[in-house]
């Protein structure tokens, strides 16, 4: 029996704030965040990642966002490309459609978490999961609700996951 | 920066606060399982697919294989479409369940192949009916093989899948223009609209339609009309346009209900009665889906209304006679706007781009209030009761009264553009919806601009931003010119109230200056804004400024802004300007610093004595 492949999966984070969070947030919010984060999976060679048109991928580190600010290694799966892309094709028509994107509550931080779960059995750190509870429970952001509500992120430079048939 | 290290999970891997899914769980993973919690020959664990995730009991000598069989009779699908995942290990047949290590609580991945390699399977959720309608198009639209299965199925379960999915309508996430759009575009919708026959079943056994019909009978003759059809269905396509609809229509609703204890005067008038009824159809969807931010402001408008005159401020009243006279007298276009109501609750109010959208107009889309109406909502204003005119007013009194009558008010209301009738059809409402909302909230366009260059988002959406912004001052340009004696008196309050506001506390200055700036007075500034925003908020917080760079900065905020002033702006004249004779007066006093004066006056806002209560501290006495 031959051994299973392993493949490596990894987290890419991106500070959409690249630095200012950090820098402005304990005046503006009251606490400090290190970063408003952007998150992607890489794995089988591919970014994959959601926003507002729902699950795209990329060559790693191919949005405009540039190089990721830190990777996380989430560990190793063996769930084959054809399996993911199965697997992402069904997300995209149950929780991960472009029109269900909603900033604090199911944002690209909810997907790569869902997929770093099915991928490794691991989540993704908690400083990621839990910053839009930090945020809404700062009262700048309660007051600014409404507005943040309306976020629709979409790094640009992806394109749409759509190869159910396991082509790259 | 952030710990990079990779945390395990604590918390069992079924729970997932951050997820809102509108999946249906089968089993929650938080129900303790009652019978055989602890017991060490069965353990419970969860099966999650993309879908929705479920409990299966099993004993802990199972093999994977027996698992997957179970399984497959549960999902039905056949066993080698079962790929198992846990831990990131794939579950194979001949292993069983505890030597992969799963025990009680554990969740185990579960991918259905798809029998084609071109089709995933979706499995039950409440959104299984619609979303396999939804993957069949998407599949017909990108490989042919899977055009076999629609192709296949016959007009009547296809129906039955739309009108299942007219139904979930509500539950269904097409919260985004581009969805119906692309449900519409795909060939195999077309192929099915195009016949006649088929939308008109498919329309008719819509229970809003039915409903509709019952009341109004004549309306079921549109339905014999394939070009009637056909344009509902081009207005489907043009969302933006359904939005218009949504909002001439809700401030009915809004008025209807809240006042529905008095009387309703006109709700004898049939067709006007008619209308009433048929808005709570959409008007529940748009109430389901909107934010309560616009909605709140509004709507405790309408209710404070009553006492106001009609003319001078944006007369809530009369927008729903507003709204009401213009209906009656199309009728053929009404009663295509009810039939695309029938369709746009497929397209369910798209929930995004109307919040964003929700310029509440509302009450506005018609301050249409033609003159004509005015005097009679006067009268009937402060009765609170939205009495429906008799039909008198024609077509062309709307229009005339529409390019008249622009009533721009305080940066809260909305700005009568050209509200272009729905009749008009034109393909500019959606840009015309985004400008309006920037033009009635220029507060939260300075605030969502901030925090878009702070959290340097989605680029696409600035510069549309930015362009909108430029179209806004154009646009306010154009009303200005267009204003009415009314309108520039309130321009004029307007500018008097911010004058002050900015005398007396230029710390606000930065509040303000959005609204300015959505107002069409100043160009939008550099995106620097970043920069000078933080220092003025940081002036808010802190209650007196300590430190001089704090005034510095204020002041230099407020020179920057009135470098990029225009001339109406004198609410951002320099500190040293504003606060002249105050200077004069430390001066006479004989406080010689200037700059220390300057900064003591800023610090203070104004307030000469405690000025000279600083800077004699400051200076030692």
């Amino acid at each position: 029996m031959e051994p299973p492949n392993l493949y490596p999966v990894k987290l890419y984070v991106y500070d959409l704030s690249k630095g200012l969070a950090r820098r402005l947030s304990p005046m503006m919010l009251g606490k400090q965040l290190e970063g408003i984060w952007h998150t992607s999976i890489v794995v089988h060679k591919d970014e994959f990642y959601f926003g507002a048109e729902g699950i795209s991928s990329c060559p790693p580190g191919g949005t405009m966002l540039g190089p990721p600010d830190s990777v996380v290694d989430v560990g190793s799966t063996e769930v084959t490309e054809e399996i993911f892309l199965e697997y992402l094709s069904s997300l995209r028509e149950s929780l991960f459609r472009g029109e269900t994107y909603h900033v604090f509550e199911n944002n690209c931080n909810t997907f790569t978490n869902e997929v770093a779960q099915f991928l490794t059995g691991q989540k993704i750190p908690s400083y990621i999961t839990d910053l839009p509870s930090e945020i809404l429970s700062t009262p700048l952001g309660q007051a600014l609700r409404p507005y943040l509500d309306k976020i629709h992120m979409q790094p640009l430079g992806g394109s749409a996951v759509d190869r159910p048939n396991g082509q790259s | 920066m952030p710990d990079s290290s990779c945390s395990p999970s604590a918390r069992p891997l079924k729970s997932m606060p951050h997820v809102t899914s509108r999946t249906s769980r089968v089993a929650h993973p938080g129900r303790p399982s009652d019978q055989k919690n602890i017991s060490p020959s069965a353990s419970r664990v969860i099966v999650k697919t993309p879908g929705s995730q479920e409990d299966f009991m099993i004993a802990d000598d199972t093999s994977v294989r027996q698992f997957k069989e179970k399984l497959s009779a549960h999902f039905q699908c056949h066993i080698d479409q079962l790929v198992l995942v846990f831990m990131g290990r794939l579950l194979k047949d001949q292993d069983t369940l505890s030597q992969r290590g799963i025990l009680d609580g554990h969740t185990i991945h579960l991918v259905i192949k798809s029998k084609h390699p071109s089709r995933s399977v979706i499995h039950s959720s409440q959104n299984s009916s619609a979303s396999e309608f939804c993957h069949q198009n998407r599949s017909a639209k990108r490989n042919s093989s899977g055009v076999h299965q629609p192709a296949h199925v016959s007009r009547t379960p296809v129906e039955p899948a739309l009108s299942a999915q007219l139904g979930a309508s509500q539950d269904l996430e097409v919260n985004s223009p581009e969805y119906p759009t692309q449900m519409l575009e795909n060939p195999l919708i077309q192929q099915l609209l195009s016949n006649r026959d088929v939308l008109r079943q498919f329309l008719s056994e819509h229970p809003d339609i039915q409903q509709l019909i019952q009341q109004n009978p004549e309306v079921s003759h549109i339905l014999d009309y394939s070009e009637i059809l056909w344009q509902t269905l081009e207005l489907a396509r043009n969302l933006a346009l359904i939005q218009e609809i949504m909002k001439i229509q809700q401030p009915v609703q809004n008025l209807e209900y809240p006042l529905s204890q008095q009387s309703h005067l006109g709700s004898e008038t049939i067709p006007d009665g008619d209308n009433a009824q048929s808005y709570p159809l959409f008007n529940d969807q748009i109430h389901s889906l909107q934010d309560d931010f616009g909605g709140n402001i509004f709507t405790a408008l309408l209710q404070g209304q009553a006492p106001k005159e009609a003319q001078p401020s944006p007369p809530s009243s009369p927008t729903p006679q507003g709204c009401q006279d213009q209906l009656p007298q199309l009728p053929t276009t009404r009663v295509i706007y009810t039939s695309s109501r029938g369709l746009s609750s497929i397209t369910s109010t798209n929930g995004t781009t109307n919040k964003v959208n929700y310029s509440s107009r509302t009450n506005a889309a018609a301050s249409v209030s033609t003159k004509a109406q005015n005097h009679m909502c006067a009268m009937q204003q402060p009765a609170e009761v939205p009495a429906l005119p008799s039909t008198e007013f024609t077509q062309q009194s709307l229009t005339e009264d529409r390019e008249a009558t622009i009533s721009v008010n305080s940066a809260e209301h909305r700005s009568e553009d050209d509200l272009q009738l729905p009749d008009e059809q034109s393909s500019s409402q959606i840009p015309g919806n985004m400008l309006q909302l920037l033009l009635n909230n220029p507060g939260l366009v300075a605030k969502m601009m901030m925090f878009m260059s702070m959290f340097q988002l989605n680029e696409q959406s600035k510069q549309d931003l930015q362009e909108s912004f430029l179209q806004q001052t154009q646009l306010s340009d154009i009303l200005m010119s267009l204003a009415n004696p009314r309108a520039s008196q309130a321009i004029s309050q307007i500018e008097q109230g911010l004058k002050l506001l900015a005398t007396e506390t230029p710390v606000l200055l930065s509040w303000v200056a959005p609204y300015l700036w959505g107002l069409g007075w100043l160009p939008a500034p550099n995106w620097n804004y970043p920069d000078t925003v933080p220092c003025a908020w940081n002036e808010s917080r802190v209650a007196k400024p300590k430190r001089p760079q704090c005034c510095h900065k204020s002041a230099t905020l407020l020179q920057k802004q009135q470098s990029l002033a225009g001339d109406p702006s004198q609410l951002l004249q320099a500190p040293e300007i504003r606060f002249s004779k105050q200077m004069e007066y430390l001066q006479a006093m004989g406080f010689g610093n200037h700059q220390a004066n300057l900064q003591a006056l800023i610090a203070t806002q104004g307030d000469t004595s405690a000025a000279i209560c600083k800077l004699k501290r400051s200076q030692g006495f």
